[in-house]
């Protein structure tokens, strides 16, 4: 204590506590309020003009966000095709996390290999993975139209079918589990024994144990992860971009797409800007109404002291 | 040794003297730029922006010491963005204002970026300088960057699309290679000749309707995309309609053209399916040629496009330099981009290996010379000096949104989910409001 200032000493406990918090997250609210905070606000103000990405930057009001709710053909598309995958990769996406976690929480020789193998994919570079996926897709020579045909399916032009290119991105997507898995699992972990063993005397099958034990103890963990699944499916993009290029036709044309189309293809900067408020405000509406879903389903641990 | 303490004193006096050091030395350096000679006087940093791949960079450093040797007041400052990333940075680049002094410009960026002051209209200076020979540029090529009067770049490769043809397939097949005088029967009947069902197809990959292709698709029967001014679709018309039925009807009636599936299955994860070898002939443009040079493991060669009803015509593009809006030193950088634009430059950059077809026919010698080039690749300059066209839209700002509603169509056309006329229904419906705005 004598080497703090004189100062310092007259501050009690919690004060002192507070300025040590204020001191340390001070570099990060410097940062996110230059490079995020301030992006944010100007991306705003630019979603109010008709700003081409370089020069002419005219104030036209709300005319951006009226234009694209009321008369740009590819919204709704891009809407309906951006709602189509979102669900599906939350939802897939959510469950085979949890199988995967499931099974990961197995006390067999060899899992912590198991977990390492199945995390991979999630420090595999995306572009990369893409591509990959791209072979895995092709509707000759690919894996998954050979695993199709051993049980006599002949399967689909995937990426050139406006019918399955979507179905494609959508299973694409749930190679990208890893870390939803390992919070899943961490979740499980956390899960006490002793309910297990009570439920067991109660006379609880495996399923009922399941049901009434891990996806109640589970439930806060289950709904993060659904809602950061959800966040990060409405924003996809490069896997778009590699495999289908919003094609064929409009049919795997989404959000993120359409908005780098018209900020970097056709100019439109401000148009973009309006597109990227609307897509935050649409992931703010459904964290919201996920939260209100969530109110009776998710069951958080309540200590009572 | 006796440690002696450094009193406070003493170290007010060393801090003193060091700062009194470092003002004296800062002085002596600004009386030393002051007598400096003049060529060390106007030292002066072009900075220049470029999408070249790490293979390549040797070539542009090369030029640059040779350059910079002759020039020994200038240094040139690199900064190798990846081809997809250019024309983004750039963006970002202006908004911040920090554009380089020279940058790389793709023939569609020459409207929005020469529009949007980002570009120096160079015209001026071009003319003025004697020694540049800007007559001696292809004019289908220059007017790509001249934007209502205003020349916003020079180009350095603009080619033509040509018919290439897989030698080995029509040598199994004992077809005779295609000729000056093809016209679509010759090639309709060649192709069928060529087709081996699920094996090879006689034309591929694709039927493009992007700028440089729609020329070559359409333009033989009198078809186009756009009108001249680029307000205006020219697709429902008879000629236009012809066209694509002649194209897509070789797709879906008579499968001697990949539709869209069959190009996946050959060509995924992106890798371009005519360096597969299961086409018989196939659109080829000059910047094709290292590809098909390294990976293709056929025999290939060029031929004229194909003349149609309405005579012969194909589509031509490129890319080109210019200087930036807020260069600070734009005579420097004229006189860098008129050497490097110049005849010598283009052979030694871009010709002597073949990567491009140079932007003037006096350099075109070295290119044809070229180790990597097919064997008839004077058809290039032939259709550059005859019959190809600057394929539209590269004038008007909304011209590339309504390029990606065809775009986006013609995918639907290649699968044969739409017919030739809700291809033309559906593109004039979506690119109405476009062209209204």
């Amino acid at each position: 204590m004598a080497l703090l200032p004189k100062r310092l000493t007259q501050l009690t406990l919690r004060q002192q506590e507070e300025r040590s918090f204020y001191l340390f997250i001070l570099p990060w609210l410097i940062g996110f309020v230059l490079f995020t905070g301030g992006p944010v606000v100007y991306s705003f103000l630019m979603s109010l003009t008709n700003w081409t990405g370089i020069k002419t930057r005219d104030w036209v009001g709300l005319d951006n966000y009226i234009h694209l709710l009321t008369l740009d053909p590819n919204f709704w598309i891009v809407m309906k095709n951006t709602f189509t995958y979102g669900i599906a990769s939350v939802i897939l996406g959510t469950l085979l996390a949890l199988a995967v976690a499931i099974l990961m929480n197995q006390k067999i020789p060899g899992i912590r290999i198991l977990r390492t193998l199945y995390y991979l994919p999630s420090v595999t570079s995306g572009i990369a993975i893409a591509i990959m996926w791209g072979w895995m897709f092709n509707p000759k020579a690919g894996l998954i139209n050979f695993l199709l045909s051993l049980f006599g399916i002949q399967g689909p032009n995937w990426f050139s079918s406006t019918l399955w290119a979507m179905p494609g991105l959508i299973i694409v997507s749930l190679w990208g589990i890893g870390p939803n898995m390992i919070i899943l699992l961490a979740g499980l972990q956390g899960i006490p024994q002793q309910l297990y063993e009570a439920a067991r005397i109660d006379g609880a099958n495996r399923w009922h144990e399941f049901r009434y034990v891990t996806v109640p103890m589970l439930s806060p963990v289950l709904f993060y992860v659904a809602v950061i699944t959800m966040i990060g499916s409405f924003q996809i993009f490069e896997n778009v971009l590699v495999l289908t290029n919003g094609g064929p036709g409009t049919a795997t044309r989404v959000f993120v797409f359409d908005l780098y189309q018209n900020a970097f293809v056709n100019s439109r900067m401000g148009y973009a800007s309006a597109q990227a408020w609307i897509l935050c405000v649409i992931i703010m509406v459904l964290t919201w109404l996920m939260f209100r879903i969530s109110r009776r389903q998710v069951q958080y641990e309540v200590v009572e002291e | 040794m006796e440690n002696k303490k450094l009193s406070r004193r003493d170290f007010l006096k060393a801090a003193a003297a060091s700062a009194a050091g470092a003002a004296m030395f800062t002085q002596l350096g600004q009386i030393a730029t002051t007598f400096a000679s003049p060529s060390q006087q106007d030292a002066v940093v072009l900075k220049f922006a470029v999408h070249w791949e790490l293979a390549f960079q040797p070539t542009q450093e090369a030029w640059d010491t040779k350059y910079t040797a002759e020039h020994p007041n200038v240094t040139i400052e690199k900064i190798y963005n990846t081809w997809a990333d250019h024309n983004a940075i750039v963006l970002t680049w202006a908004a911040a204002g920090e554009l380089p002094d020279i940058v790389y410009i793709h023939g569609t960026r020459a409207v929005p970026w020469g529009k949007g002051d980002i570009l120096l209209d160079i015209k001026d200076r071009m003319e003025a300088d004697k020694a540049f020979d800007w007559e001696g540029i292809f004019q289908e090529a220059l007017r790509l960057y001249n934007v209502d009067g205003h020349q916003f770049a020079i180009p350095y490769d603009h080619g033509p699309i040509l018919l290439g043809y897989n030698k080995d397939a029509f040598d199994a097949a004992k077809i005779d290679y295609p000729t000056e005088k093809w016209t679509t029967d010759d090639f309709v009947k060649a192709a069928k000749a060529l087709t081996i069902p699920g094996q090879q197809w006689g034309f591929g990959a694709d039927v493009s309707l992007g700028n440089e292709s729609y020329p070559a698709h359409l333009g033989i029967f009198g078809g186009a995309t756009f009108n001249d001014k680029e307000d205006g679709l020219l697709l429902d018309t008879d000629e236009s309609r012809t066209a694509l039925n002649f194209w897509f009807d070789l797709m879906h009636k008579d499968h001697v053209i990949s539709d869209a599936a069959e190009i996946a299955s050959v060509g995924a994860g992106g890798a371009d399916a005519r360096l597969s070898g299961q086409f018989a002939m196939f659109r080829i443009a000059t910047w094709d040629i290292p590809s098909f040079h390294d990976l293709s493991t056929f025999k290939y060669d060029v031929a004229p496009w194909i003349s149609g009803p309405a005579g012969q015509h194909t589509g031509s593009f490129g890319s080109g330099f210019g200087a930036t809006a807020t260069t600070k030193h734009p005579d420097e950088a004229w006189a860098y981009l008129s050497e490097y634009l110049s005849k010598e430059g283009m052979e030694f950059m871009w010709a002597k290996s073949g990567r491009g077809s140079p932007a003037r026919e006096a350099a075109y010698q070295a290119f044809l010379d070229a180790p990597i080039v097919p064997e008839h690749s004077q058809y290039f300059l032939d259709a550059m000096k005859n019959y190809a066209v600057t394929g539209h839209p590269y004038q008007t700002v909304t011209g590339p949104e309504v390029l990606t509603v065809i775009t986006d169509n013609v995918t639907l056309l290649g699968t044969g989910e739409i017919d030739v006329d809700t291809f033309i229904k559906n593109v004039t419906e979506q690119s109405a409001p476009i062209f209204a705005r």
